[in-house]
């Protein structure tokens, strides 16, 4: 519940193309913002606040604001927004907020968080795409793999994960091994009222070594590392939970804490991986159009936290590392991003000590796909009665 | 004349990677590529980038950033925009 408001006057007027992704980093600016809204001029910055701010407070709150905006945006460069696909404006039957409608049919229920469970339309619908993902995995006669949810630290801090998106950790732990403490939490652990467990101190729990994995083909790069490629090249698909912490801007099916990602991985020469990786995008061109889903393919940038943004978007985008599938979101005008193309460069290769035959580090790209959010794009454009669906999906579910 | 400034030219590049990229002069070789020191990373390339822009009074775009991968690539970009200036 919003108990005050604060608004604040950035130093620098905040570009009209950084906007969205100055707006989601206020999320991790301090626990005590609810909602934060930039005006579209990008001159004011609105925070909603839990509790009302003393003068210090709010001195504070604004410095740590002004800190964000301007590492995000003095000196950046321009990223250049390449379109390689558009078909938003295909005719769509449906244009209302398909939550409320899935909330009343039991499809999708939150558990906490970013955490939903699905109801078995949503499931079919996503056995469906999953169908389609695969049919393209099996296109490239791609290996299949089996991924963990937990992935090593350190091979986290290998690739630099914790400096370029330390927001979005999840760290994974255990009681630590000792009879007293387990004996002690087993007695004195509970569950408050806004769901915080409480147990008698930090101490018990052992350190960290494990995280909730990120992305999938993470877990690839790891069975990879310090060995010679000796095959040359290789593509496999795998699919798997992911988890990526959002905060304030976990929002429905659209941005979850937990999800679901398939992804067709390829390992190589660069010329392997991109001419790969415009093999995919083709292809999938085939299948988006088959099945009637209103989108775009855009250059993008990942989201970087606000220490590496400006340089590593600048990277991105100069050398076109990365393109997402945008679908469009008819009931409030927008697009969402349910898949990417991908290209590393030699970064894992290097990082991870993955090398060619020639003694060079390996290239790396991926094609990924969000499940529950292209099913949720799906039925934003389509609605929850499969009458209005094209008669494809609706004969496979 | 012409030696001399692209003399002078190699030692300021020398200059700015190895400030940018936090290293020895004696590593900068004249014909040093993105990737082949570990600091020449992502992060690394758009630092050097920012320097050689500070130091030059040039802005340079994102087409051109993808394409300033080398010493030689850099050297002859900054000959141009020379060039282009007078």
């Amino acid at each position: 519940m919003v108990a005050s408001k604060l608004i604040i006057t950035p130093n620098s007027p905040i570009p009209g193309h950084l906007i969205k992704e100055v707006q989601s980093k206020f999320a991790y600016v301090d626990e005590s913002i609810i909602r934060a809204e930039i005006a579209p001029e990008g001159d004011a910055i609105v925070l909603y606040l839990r509790q009302p701010v003393s003068a210090m407070q709010r001195a504070d709150l604004e410095a740590k604001v002004q800190r964000v905006v301007s590492s995000m945006i003095q000196g950046g460069v321009r990223p250049k927004v390449e379109v390689l696909e558009d078909y938003l404006d295909r005719p769509l039957p449906y244009h209302q907020d398909p939550n409320i409608e899935l909330i009343e049919r039991a499809e999708l229920s939150q558990e906490t968080e970013g955490v939903f469970s699905l109801g078995p339309l949503v499931t079919r619908l996503i056995d469906y795409f999953e169908s389609r993902f695969v049919e393209l995995a099996n296109s490239f006669d791609a290996r299949p793999y089996r991924f963990p949810a937990l992935i090593p630290a350190s091979f986290l801090g290998r690739v630099n994960y914790f400096r370029a998106f330390p927001h979005s950790l999840t760290f994974a732990t255990h009681l630590r091994e000792d009879l007293d403490i387990i004996d002690r939490f087993s007695q004195k652990a509970y569950c408050d009222e806004e769901g915080n467990l409480n147990a008698s101190n930090d101490e018990m729990f052992a350190k960290v070594k494990t995280l909730l994995s990120p992305a999938v083909c993470y877990h690839l790069y790891l069975s990879l590392a310090d060995q010679p490629l000796t095959v040359g090249n290789l593509v496999a698909t795998a699919v798997g939970n992911c988890f990526r912490y959002e905060a304030i801007n976990l929002t429905s099916l659209e941005r979850l804490w937990n999800f679901t990602m398939r992804e067709v991985i390829f390992v190589g020469p660069k010329d392997f991986v991109l001419e790969n990786r415009e093999i995919a995008r083709q292809r999938m061109n085939h299948i988006f159009n088959e099945i009637g889903l209103a989108y775009r393919v855009e250059s993008a940038n990942d989201p970087f936290f606000i220490g590496e943004f400006r340089k590593q978007v600048a990277f991105q985008s100069a050398f076109q590392l990365k393109y997402e599938i945008r679908a469009s979101l008819p009931f409030k005008g927008s697009t969402l991003a349910v898949g990417s193309y991908n290209y590393h460069q030699d970064f894992f290769g290097r990082h991870l000590n993955i090398t060619l035959p020639d003694g060079s580090p390996a290239h790396t790209g991926c094609v990924a796909f969000g499940l529950e959010r292209i099913a949720y794009a799906y039925l934003a454009q389509y609605g929850l009665d499969s009458h209005r669906w094209p008669t494809s999906i609706r004969e496979a579910i | 004349m012409e030696r001399e400034l692209n003399s002078t030219l190699e030692g300021r590049i020398q200059s700015i990677l190895a400030d940018a990229l936090q290293i020895s002069p004696n590593l900068i070789t004249p014909d040093l590529a993105f990737g082949d020191l570990p600091q020449w990373d992502s992060m690394g390339h758009m630092e050097v980038m920012m320097r050689l822009e500070e130091h030059f009074g040039i802005e340079i775009t994102a087409d051109t950033i993808a394409q300033l991968t080398s010493i030689p690539a850099i050297r002859q970009y900054l000959t141009q925009m020379a060039q282009m200036k007078e």
